[in-house]
C-alpha cells in the first residue's frame, strides 16, 4: 500500500518537472499590450508632475465652505455668456437681412414701419432704387417670428405690401401687412 | 410694535407698486395722455399673468401711429390679451412668444384651439411659422378647415422656408385665379412630393429676401 502511494507521488512530480511548452508569440503580446495600454509614458520632471496629480488626497471641507463653492459655481453658470438655462433656442434667436420694395410714384419720402421698429415712421426710412424713381427699399434684420408693417408715404398715406399676406386683424382702419421669419 | 410693522409694510407695498407704474414702458409716452394709463393697466394685467407684452406693446403703437381713436387702441389691445391667453391654453405653458403671437393671429384668422393643439403635438420644432402660415393662408381666402389640414399634413416633416415658400405658391395661384381650396391643396400635394429634392435650400439664407 505504502509502496502503491510513492509511485504515484513519483509519477506526479515527475508530470510537474516536465517543462511546460509556450506559444513563442505570447512574448510579443505580452509587449504589445504594454506598449498600447493607458498608463502615461513619462519620465523625470514630467513623471513626478503626473504622480503629483493622480496621488489621492483627503481635503477636509467645512459644510459652509462646500456651500460657498457650490454659489461659485452656480453664478459661474448663470453668468457666462450663452450658456443660460432658460435662453431661448438658436432657431428662434438667429436673425435674417429681409428685403423691403415698395413702388410709390412721385413720392418725396417712404418710411417702412413695423413691429421690428415700434412703428417709429423715423427709424426706417426706405430709399429709392435711383434717383427720384419710384421703387423704393429698405433690408431690415428680423429674428424669427411673425410682424406687422406697413409703408408710410409722405407721412400720411399708408400703403400695405401688395406682394405680402395682408394682415387680417387690422383695426386701426389702415392696411398692413404680415412678414414670417423662420427659423429652419 | 405690531402697527409700526404693519406701517412698514404697507409703506414698502407702496413704494414697490409706484416704483413699477414708474417703471413703465418708455415707450408708451408716444400714447394719448388720456389712453396711456388704460393700456399700461391692461399690459401690466397681461404680464401678471404671465402673457408676452412686446406684441401689446407694438399693438398700441400701431395704433398711435395711425392715429386711432384711443378706445380702438385700448381694445384692440384687450383683444390681443385674449388672443394671447387663449392661444397659451391650447399650446401650453412652454410657448415661446413668438409661438403666441402667431397663435394669436391663427386663432383671430378663424382656426380653432383644437388645430393648435394639434400643430404642437405634430412638430417637435417650434411651430411659430406653422401658425403664421394657417393665419396667412385663411387671410388670403382659403377655409379654415383646407387651411389647417394642409399645414398640420406638411408641418411635422416640412421645414419652416418651405413652409412660406407653400404659401407663397398658394397665394401665386390664387392671384392667377385658382379657387383658394383648390390652391392649397394643389400647393400641398406639390410640397409634399418635392420634400426629397430639397438639395441646396439653405443657399436662400445668405441673401434679403422678400416677404
Amino acid at each position: 500500500m505504502f509502496e502503491h502511494s510513492e509511485n504515484v507521488i513519483e509519477r506526479i512530480v515527475a508530470h510537474l518537472r516536465r517543462p511546460v511548452q509556450i506559444d513563442p508569440a505570447v512574448d510579443s503580446r505580452v509587449m504589445e499590450e504594454i506598449a498600447g495600454g493607458p498608463t502615461p509614458r513619462v519620465s523625470g520632471g514630467a513623471s513626478a508632475a503626473w504622480h503629483w496629480l493622480t496621488r489621492p488626497r483627503h481635503i477636509a471641507l467645512s459644510p459652509l465652505g462646500g456651500l460657498a463653492i457650490a454659489a461659485g459655481l452656480g453664478a459661474l453658470v448663470l453668468i457666462l455668456p450663452g450658456r443660460r438655462p432658460h435662453e431661448a433656442p438658436p432657431a428662434e434667436t438667429a436673425t435674417r437681412a429681409f428685403q423691403f420694395v415698395v413702388v410709390a410714384p412721385r413720392a418725396a419720402r417712404v418710411a417702412l414701419v413695423g413691429d421690428f421698429n415700434d412703428w417709429d415712421a423715423a427709424r426706417t426710412p426706405m430709399r429709392p432704387s435711383q434717383r427720384g424713381g419710384p421703387v423704393w427699399t429698405a433690408v431690415v434684420p428680423l429674428s424669427p417670428g411673425r410682424y406687422r408693417y406697413a409703408f408710410l408715404v409722405d407721412g400720411s398715406r399708408w400703403l400695405a405690401d401688395p406682394a405680402a399676406p395682408a394682415a387680417r386683424d387690422d383695426e386701426f382702419g389702415t392696411p398692413s401687412s404680415v412678414v414670417t421669419v423662420g427659423g429652419s | 410694535m405690531h402697527l409700526l410693522r404693519t406701517t412698514s409694510t404697507s409703506l414698502l407695498g407702496a413704494t414697490l407698486i409706484a416704483t413699477a407704474a414708474a417703471a413703465q414702458d418708455q415707450r408708451l409716452d408716444r400714447l394719448d395722455p388720456s389712453v396711456r394709463p388704460l393700456v399700461a393697466s391692461v399690459i401690466d394685467s397681461a404680464r401678471a399673468a404671465g402673457l408676452p407684452t412686446e406684441p401689446l406693446v407694438q399693438r398700441a403703437l400701431e395704433g398711435a401711429t395711425k392715429g386711432a381713436p384711443g378706445e380702438v387702441i385700448v381694445g384692440a389691445v384687450q383683444r390681443l390679451v385674449a388672443d394671447l391667453g387663449e392661444a397659451r391654453s391650447a399650446l401650453g405653458p412652454g410657448t415661446t412668444p413668438p409661438e403666441l403671437a402667431a397663435g394669436a393671429a391663427a386663432l383671430r384668422a378663424g382656426a380653432g384651439p383644437a388645430v393648435l393643439a394639434k400643430l404642437r403635438r405634430a412638430r417637435s420644432q417650434t411651430i411659430t411659422v406653422p401658425l403664421a402660415v394657417l393665419a396667412d393662408l385663411v387671410a388670403s381666402g382659403v377655409p379654415v378647415d383646407s387651411a389647417a389640414a394642409a399645414v398640420l399634413a406638411l408641418a411635422s416633416t416640412t421645414r419652416d422656408a418651405d413652409l412660406v415658400e407653400f404659401r407663397r405658391a398658394v397665394e401665386r395661384d390664387i392671384a392667377l385665379g385658382a379657387p383658394p381650396g383648390m390652391a392649397v391643396s394643389t400647393a400641398a400635394s406639390a410640397a409634399y412630393g418635392a420634400q426629397g429634392l430639397q438639395l441646396d435650400a439653405g443657399a436662400r439664407q445668405s441673401r434679403p429676401s422678400r416677404p
